[in-house]
Parts: C-alpha cells; structure tokens; sequence
C-alpha cells in the first residue's frame, strides 16, 4: 500500500510539465535577445575586446573589474546616477502626489479637462524633451531666461547647460518635468481606489485636512507609491535619450550616468570589455536593489 | 447664520488657493510645449532672437515645408519610426499573448522561474545588451535594417508585453474558460475566442505601450542603423540637430512637433486603461 502511494505521489509530480508549449515563442525569442546577450556580455567582460577588430581578442580575467576600481570616472557616473535617479524620482513623486491631492475633490468637465492637460509631459517624446528644453536653456534668447530676467530672479542669463555645477540641476528639472505625470495618473487612481467608507468613518471622526491625508489617506497610497516609484527608479537608470541629447554627458562628465558612460566606452572608443565589466556590475546593483524593493512590496 | 459664514469664506478661500495652484501646474505642464508648437511656426531669424517673442509675429509654415524639401529626408524618417514601431506593438502583442495565458493559467514547473524572468528582463538596462546585441545583429546580417531594429526593441518591447498582458489576463474570472473546456475545445481556441475577446482593452493598452516604448528609444537606431535613409525620427532629430538644424530652432521644432504628434495621439488614447495594466502587472510580478 505504502509502495503504491509514493509511486502514484511521483507520477503526479512527473505529470506537472517543465514548461508549456504556450510560453516557448516567447520564452524562446528572449532567450535569443536578451539571455545569449546577457551571458555575451558576461564573457566579454573578462577580454580585452576591440570593436575594432585591430587587436585580437583575447581572456585577461578579471583585469577589467579592476580597472574599473580605480577609474575616477566610474565612480563619479555611478555617484551621477545615483543623485540623477534617486533626486528626480523622490521630487516627481512629491509632485505627482501634491496634484493628485490638489485635483482629487475637483469634479466635473473642469477638473477632467484639468486633469487630461496635466498628463501632457508624458506624452512627449524623450528625444523632443531634450531639444524643447536645450533651447529654453539657451544662454542667449533661451525662454527661461528670458523669464527669470523678466520677473528679476536673475541679473545676467545662465548658461544652464555648460557650467559643471548646474548641467546636472537642469537636466534633472527637465527629467521631473516629463516623469510628474506618471506619478500623478498612478496616484490619482490610487486615490480614487480608496474605499469611501474609509474616508467616511474617518470624517466621523473628525480627521479633516492634513490629518485626513496622512492619517487616512497616505497609507493607502504606500503601494501605488513603491510601484511607480519602482518603475521610474528602474527607467532613469536606464536614461539614455535625455541626457544624451541635452548634454552628451558634459560639460567635462558633470552629466556622464553609467549609461552615458558604457555608452561612450563601447561605442567611442570601443572598448567593448571595459564596458561589458561596468555593465555587469551596475547589473548586480540594480538586481539588488529591485529585489529590496519587492520584498518591501510583499511585507505590505 | 452668522458663524456659517466665516466657514464658507474659508472653503471658498481654499477652493481659490486650489484652482490658483491647479492653473500654475497646469502653465508648467503646457508652457513648453506650447513653446515648441509656437517656435515651429516662426521664421530662423525670430526664433533666434535675443528676446524672445511670446508667439510667432510673422508665422510661416517654411519650417514644415522644410523638412520635405530640406537635406534630411523627414518623411523618410516618419514613415521608418511608424513602421519599425508598429511591427513591434504587433509582434510584440502576438507573441506575449499566448505566454501571458500560460503563465496566468497553466501550471508548469517553470512558472515561477520565467515569470520573474521577464520582470528582471524588464529592469535590464538596455546599453548592457547592446555591445553583444550589435554582434550577435552583425553575424545575423541584420545590421542596419528595421528588421533588426524590430529585434532590438523585442529586448524591452516582448517582457513588458508579457508582464503587462499576465496582469489583464489575470482579470478574467477562470470560470467562464468552464463551459468551452467541458465542450472540449483545445486550449489555445479557449483563449483566441473566449479570454482575448475579453481582455482586447488591455491587448490595444499593451500594443500602445510597447509602441510608445519603441517610439522613444534612440539608444537602438543610433547604434544598429548607419544609413541615413533608414533611420528612426528621434536618431534623425539627434543628427539634425548636429548638421542642417545646428542654429535654426525653427526647423528643429518643427521637426519635434511631427516626432511628437503621433506619441500624444497613442498616449491620450489609452490613458484610462493604462494605470491598470501598470499597476496589475507590478503587483502581479511581485
């Protein structure tokens, strides 16, 4: 009897498949474009890899990562992404926050209207961002400017993209710029998805205003805020097209992200392993810190 | 009556101090676009000028006429990005669709594995991939072609299409797949006639995003395409920009105006569905 029991335990394990004929055109076609590329890029790493062609190539290690250790740049890109990602996604969530709150109580066609126009920004695209606010920064005849000379908040025009202690400032204002709208749809629905009873019971109790909102209402909102917030974390480390065709990473590396950097690297002086190296371990970081983040999400 | 009064004045204070800071946010938002639809009708010379001028005094369609006449084959451009970005919403949707069911439905030992696989795919970064990607598209003789173009955006255009379909899948009450599988129809029937039918709202939010995805990309086309002809409209304003549009902003708004429209059309026209299959998907991952 006994026997008979395990054998029968063990074909039913056995009847689960490894995989379903369903998940393969897809599992099979990112397996070819994105997981060959993953282990390529690993193995590249450790060659010193000419696009060229010039030298052949050839296994030096870990020589790669070490280089990568005491590169100055390196580390002023990763600290570059770092304040690049974490300031505009910590400023748009405020933002997105403060207009989902402002507009949440504002019915009718003008509130709808209001809250359509608002999503704008995001509906440009990356590359007409840049080049819309690279020409509102100009120097000479840039609109903001021309604004801030006009309202007296400055006495001399700016060259906004061109001092190193500024590039970074700007390119981030134009990042917030575009990014605002997504924290405010997400949140807004967040909002809305508040049950009424809650807000009722909590008006019963006499929680009005500020109280209301973070008390009430803030709680509410903690996963709608992780999961944008996840999303723009990962895409601004990402970010190409922005810095790319506002600065190119300059002046000097004021703007250079890792992005920027592997970029540069692989494509312009083509040291395709040195790139590969810095590629991996910004891959290490960003795992460890998207896997931080779901198990925050799933302690909720 | 009297102490209903001062109450009302404070609402009517707070509805004010509302709408005021509603229209501030609303200028922000709108101030630079409406800049770049206003530049695009000034001449070289006005949109140059030292002060700028709050709208075009002599407007001009020359910078539209300019990028069909002009050295750069705009409408070239256009057309390359629309159908480089269609394809891949297409394939994309195509491909996902049935995965997306399998994960949301069917029990396989892999399940789990790939189904955190295409959440980490989704956060890879893109330039990670693109040195192996441009060799592997070199030997495969898909260089600079679309075709190759449409493999590239698959790398962040397929997962997320995957991801986002679970979500929209997930949805749809097991129960009414009940009836056709007691009437005994194969799996992938099920799906094609009685869930896609369901969820088309999400298929249509998932073709738009991955549209727009690719529509924004430019790290791709400026690395994988080298012939002019054949490059994408955000690559095309990029080289512009360092060739016939160096100092006229005109041509150059006028430019990211044509880049811009299609994106706005796709964008406001799934707004409303897009916070769901953002949010399903995320928390679905998680």
């Amino acid at each position: 009897m006994m026997q008979r029991a395990t054998v029968r335990v063990v074909r039913d394990a056995r009847r689960v498949p490894w995989l379903d004929p369903m998940v393969l055109p897809a599992a099979g076609a990112l397996a070819v474009v994105v997981g060959y590329p993953v282990v390529y890029t690993l193995l590249l790493s450790l060659q010193d890899y000419d696009l060229l062609g010039t030298v052949p190539e050839r296994f030096i290690g870990a020589a790669n990562y070490r280089k990568l250790l005491d590169d100055p740049t390196f580390w002023q890109a990763l600290g570059n992404t770092a304040i690049y990602t974490f300031g505009s996604v910590a400023v748009a969530a405020l933002l997105g926050l403060a207009l989902a709150l402002l507009t949440e109580s504002v019915g009718g066609h003008r509130g709808r209207l209001a809250r359509t126009l608002l999503l704008t920004p995001w509906a440009v695209p990356f590359v007409v961002v840049a080049f819309l606010f690279r020409y509102m920064y100009l120097q000479n005849g840039g609109a903001i400017n021309a604004a801030l000379l006009a309202t007296g908040v400055i006495d001399a025009p700016i060259s906004w993209l061109n001092v190193s202690s500024l590039a970074l400032t700007a390119v981030m204002i134009t990042n917030i710029w575009t990014m605002t709208p997504f924290f405010f749809l997400l949140l807004a629905a967040a909002l809305a998805g508040i049950p009424n009873e809650v807000i009722e019971s909590a008006r019963v109790d006499r929680a009005r205003g500020w109280s209301l909102v973070v008390q009430i209402k803030l709680p509410f909102l903690r996963n709608a805020l992780l999961v944008s917030s996840l999303l723009m974390i990962i895409a601004n480390f990402n970010d190409f097209a922005k810095i790319w065709a506002m600065t190119q990473g300059g002046p000097g590396y004021a703007t250079t992200t890792l992005v920027i950097y592997v970029y540069r690297q692989a494509f312009e002086n083509f040291a395709i392993g040195y790139a590969s190296a810095i590629g991996v371990v910004w891959l290490l970081l960003l795992l460890a810190f998207a896997i931080a983040y779901l198990r925050a999400l799933r302690t909720s | 009556m009297s102490s209903v009064r001062p109450r009302d004045a404070v609402r009517r204070a707070t509805r004010a101090a509302r709408w005021a800071a509603i229209v501030v946010a609303l200028v922000v938002s709108l101030a630079p676009v409406y800049w770049m639809v206003a530049t695009s009708f000034k001449t070289e010379l006005e949109a140059a000028r030292l002060a700028p001028t709050l709208w075009p005094h002599e407007p001009t369609l020359a910078n539209y006429r300019g990028l069909w006449s002009g050295s750069l084959p705009f409408l070239a451009f256009f057309t390359n990005t629309l159908l480089t970005c269609l394809a891949t919403a297409v394939a994309a949707v195509v491909v996902a669709t049935p995965a997306a069911y399998a994960l949301s439905r069917a029990r396989f030992r892999l399940r789990g594995v790939i189904g955190y696989a295409m959440l980490v795919f989704r956060m890879l970064p893109l330039v990670v991939l693109l040195a192996p990607l441009y060799l592997l598209l070199l030997h495969a003789r898909l260089l600079d072609t679309h075709t190759g173009l449409v493999v590239g955006f698959a790398t962040f255009g397929l997962p997320f299409a995957v991801w986002m379909m679970k979500g929209f899948i997930d949805t749809v009450p097991i129960e009414i797949e009940e009836a056709a599988r007691i009437d005994g129809y194969p799996r992938w029937q099920i799906m094609l006639k009685v869930v896609v039918p369901l969820v088309v709202p999400g298929l249509l939010t998932t073709a738009t995003f991955v549209f727009m995805e690719a529509w924004n990309n430019l790290i791709y086309p400026l690395t994988f395409i080298t012939t002019l002809e054949k490059q994408t409209l955000p690559a095309a304003l990029v080289l512009a920009f360092t060739g016939q549009f160096k100092t006229d902003w005109g041509g150059m708004m006028a430019a990211a105006t044509l880049t811009t429209l299609p994106l706005m059309i796709a964008f406001f026209a799934v707004q409303r569905s897009m916070v769901r299959g953002l949010t399903s998907g995320a928390v679905a991952g998680a």
